[in-house]
């Protein structure tokens, strides 16, 4: 692999379809609730509650629990580290796209 | 439902995709367009009695002086309550989708175009009438433009292209622009339109030249934020979230 491949930069928390997905949803909407994120990325609970783990341990997204009444509401927020690990996925992804679609300068 | 994850070694183009997919639809989930317009269509109809009733007119043989005061007691404290009521409303229906809000910024302009409007109206109000633009000759158009731009229904539409630009709504985006070329180069909604022949009496024809300009942009505000609720439901059966 040549030195500088934007492969070897890939953060393997980030560059995850649906971890992916969930900082794209929490960046946009600054914060979001566990149901909504569940209904977007069409998980089960179990299965988001996992990535949502692996998140937060890597200290990419705060948790908050509380309750609106009688019902409890999980929210989710970005952490400074989540935006930049999202931006610097994203920018990486990029210039993946741009190396793969530019093949002759590559070889 | 799915309940395992997809491979870490998906497809850069499919997960760029996946990324403006799911952002587009937290935008689209976010917006209550249809509120802020309707909100503003309200706020304009309502201002036509005050503009009508505390229309200042001194009339003699050489013509005709008004002041419209209405608009000074009216619309500063009117706006700033429209857009704390649009931005409480955009709070809560986000926050029941399950979403934060991102209309701070839309708010703030909002409030910022009132007290621009305060401003600039109290300092015409005190500068002007001793010394005339222009030496008191015809205005040029620009001129006439900037006075309409800074008027409660231009300062509308700037507001409105902030908050296109928050959501990424590209049909509030033509609609504002729209609404922009009629409140400034079509409607004459500071210099006021003629009145209907079968009006008698001066008073009553200056006052209701004054409020046809009005009621149009008001009818504009209400039919636009009529369009957006329709396109809303039309769009999501489930509920309505895109417009």
């Amino acid at each position: 692999m040549p030195d500088g491949h934007p492969v070897t930069g890939l953060d393997e928390v980030v560059h995850q379809r649906v971890r992916l997905g969930i900082l794209a949803i929490a960046h946009e909407a600054r914060r979001v609730e566990f149901g909504y994120l569940r209904t977007q990325l069409d998980l089960t609970a179990g299965n988001l509650s996992k990535h949502l783990s692996v998140l937060e341990t890597a200290g990419l997204i705060d948790i908050e629990k509380g309750y609106e009444g009688k019902r409890g509401r999980t929210w989710i927020t970005l952490t400074r580290d989540g935006t930049t690990a999202l931006a610097e996925e994203i920018g990486r992804l990029k210039v993946l796209i741009a190396r793969v679609e530019t093949p002759a300068e590559e070889t | 439902m799915t309940t395992d994850s997809v491979s870490t070694g998906d497809d850069p183009h499919r997960l760029l995709a996946d990324v403006r997919d799911l952002t587009g639809r937290v935008r689209r989930d976010q917006r209550l367009t249809w509120v802020a317009l309707l909100v503003l269509a309200a706020v304009t109809l309502v201002a036509i009695p005050f503009d009508w009733f505390f229309l200042k007119l001194d009339c003699d043989d050489s013509g005709c002086v008004f002041a419209r005061r209405g608009m000074l007691y009216y619309w500063p404290p009117a706006l700033l309550l429209a857009y704390a009521a649009i931005a409480v409303s955009y709070v809560r229906a986000a926050r029941e989708r399950g979403l934060g809000a991102r209309v701070l910024p839309y708010a703030i302009t909002g409030a910022v175009t009132a007290v621009l409007f305060t401003a600039a109206y109290t300092a015409a109000a005190a500068y002007f009438p001793s010394n005339p633009p222009f030496d008191g000759g015809p205005m040029p158009f620009w001129w006439i433009v900037l006075d309409r731009l800074i008027a409660p229904w231009g300062l509308i539409g700037l507001a409105l292209l902030v908050l296109s630009h928050l959501e990424r709504n590209v049909p509030l985006l033509v609609f504002t622009l729209a609404y922009l070329v009629l409140v400034l180069l079509v409607l004459p909604t500071t210099e006021g339109m003629s009145a209907p022949a079968w009006v008698s009496g001066t008073n009553a024809q200056i006052r209701l030249s004054m409020a046809l300009p009005q009621l149009i942009v008001g009818v504009v505000l209400l039919a636009g934020g009529i369009g957006f609720a329709r396109a809303r439901r039309s769009s999501s059966p489930a509920g309505g979230r895109s417009a």
